[in-house]
């Protein structure tokens, strides 16, 4: 059969801080739950990116990164309490990174099968 | 009207029992609420491999008329070395015959999500984000797009997207 495609595309301009959490133990981690925790703590939208078992990468949108590392013990202290996840002794924000806004139509256009991560290497 | 469904959660996280799947039984609900009648299951996650993603939406597309993804919509691997891998929807892209296809960029030019909306065969095939409350926006906008047209792929998918960025509404 033919096939047949149609494709659009959308950006929001939105400001999110990227966290990532480590040293910790995730089993059976209810996301919604911990969204709703961080989301308590920081009165901003959280997003879960990325889990595994031993790190929680997360966007917070609308908060600056000075602003996260001030709030690192309450964020940790606050994330032990969802079920699912235990504390080691190495729990710590082991990284905080805010966006960059880049210049759209200086992002070479991207082709399918081709490295996406490239185009951005010389765009920040 | 579809009669049989099949809901397919992907990323290795689910597979491994790191994180619960809350996704899956909201969708369930919200395709019951559209055909009460209809057949809704749930197959274990797929890995995050192009591969078995795959091969998995072509079997299952031959025993059911609705496939409802989740996960891996995102840039993912293509980005963030750290975060998971999202194949989805480069599947989708791969092995749909008819389809269309909506992408979300952040400001930083990353891709935070696609979704696609395709046949393959009879089998009507459509992603949703892995977050739960993007998840049901989307799964909510499918509703009631495929109510009021369900051969529309393009008016399905647009809605779509644009209920998941609407969950972005309160942050910019």
């Amino acid at each position: 059969m033919e096939k047949k495609d149609e494709e659009n595309s959308v950006i929001v301009q939105v400001d999110k801080t990227v966290v990532k959490v480590t040293g910790i133990d995730v089993k059976g981690l209810n996301i919604q739950q911990l969204e709703k925790i961080l989301l308590d703590k920081l009165k901003s939208m959280v997003r879960v990116i990325g889990v595994t078992g031993e790190s929680i990468e997360m966007d917070v949108y609308g908060i600056d990164e000075d602003d996260i590392l001030r709030e690192k013990d309450g964020i940790i202290k606050a994330i032990a309490t969802a079920d699912g996840i235990t504390l080691s002794d190495l729990a710590q924000i082991s990284s905080v990174e805010k966006i960059k806004k880049v210049d759209f139509d200086k992002i070479p256009e991207y082709h399918e099968g081709t490295c996406m991560k490239e185009r951005w290497l010389n765009v920040h | 009207m579809f009669t049989k469904a099949v809901i397919i959660p992907t990323g290795d996280e689910l597979k491994a029992g790191i994180v619960l799947d809350t996704d899956s039984p909201m969708i369930m609900q919200t395709l019951l609420s559209i055909n009460g009648g209809c057949e809704v299951r749930r197959i274990a996650p797929v890995l995050d491999r192009q591969e078995l993603i795959e091969s998995t939406i072509k079997k299952m597309a031959s025993q059911n008329d609705l496939i409802v993804m989740i996960g891996g919509s995102g840039g993912g691997h293509r980005y963030s070395s750290t975060l998971g891998k999202d194949f989805t929807h480069s599947s989708l892209e791969e092995i749909l015959e008819e389809k269309h296809s909506s992408k979300m960029y952040g400001k930083n030019g990353h891709m935070w999500c696609k979704l696609v909306c395709g046949k393959l065969g009879d089998t009507l095939v459509i992603n949703v984000p892995g977050p739960f409350d993007e998840a049901k926006a989307a799964i909510g906008a499918f509703k009631q797009k495929y109510i009021e047209n369900e051969n529309d792929l393009k008016s399905i998918n647009t809605a779509m997207m644009e209920a998941v960025k609407a969950k972005y509404s309160n942050v910019y």
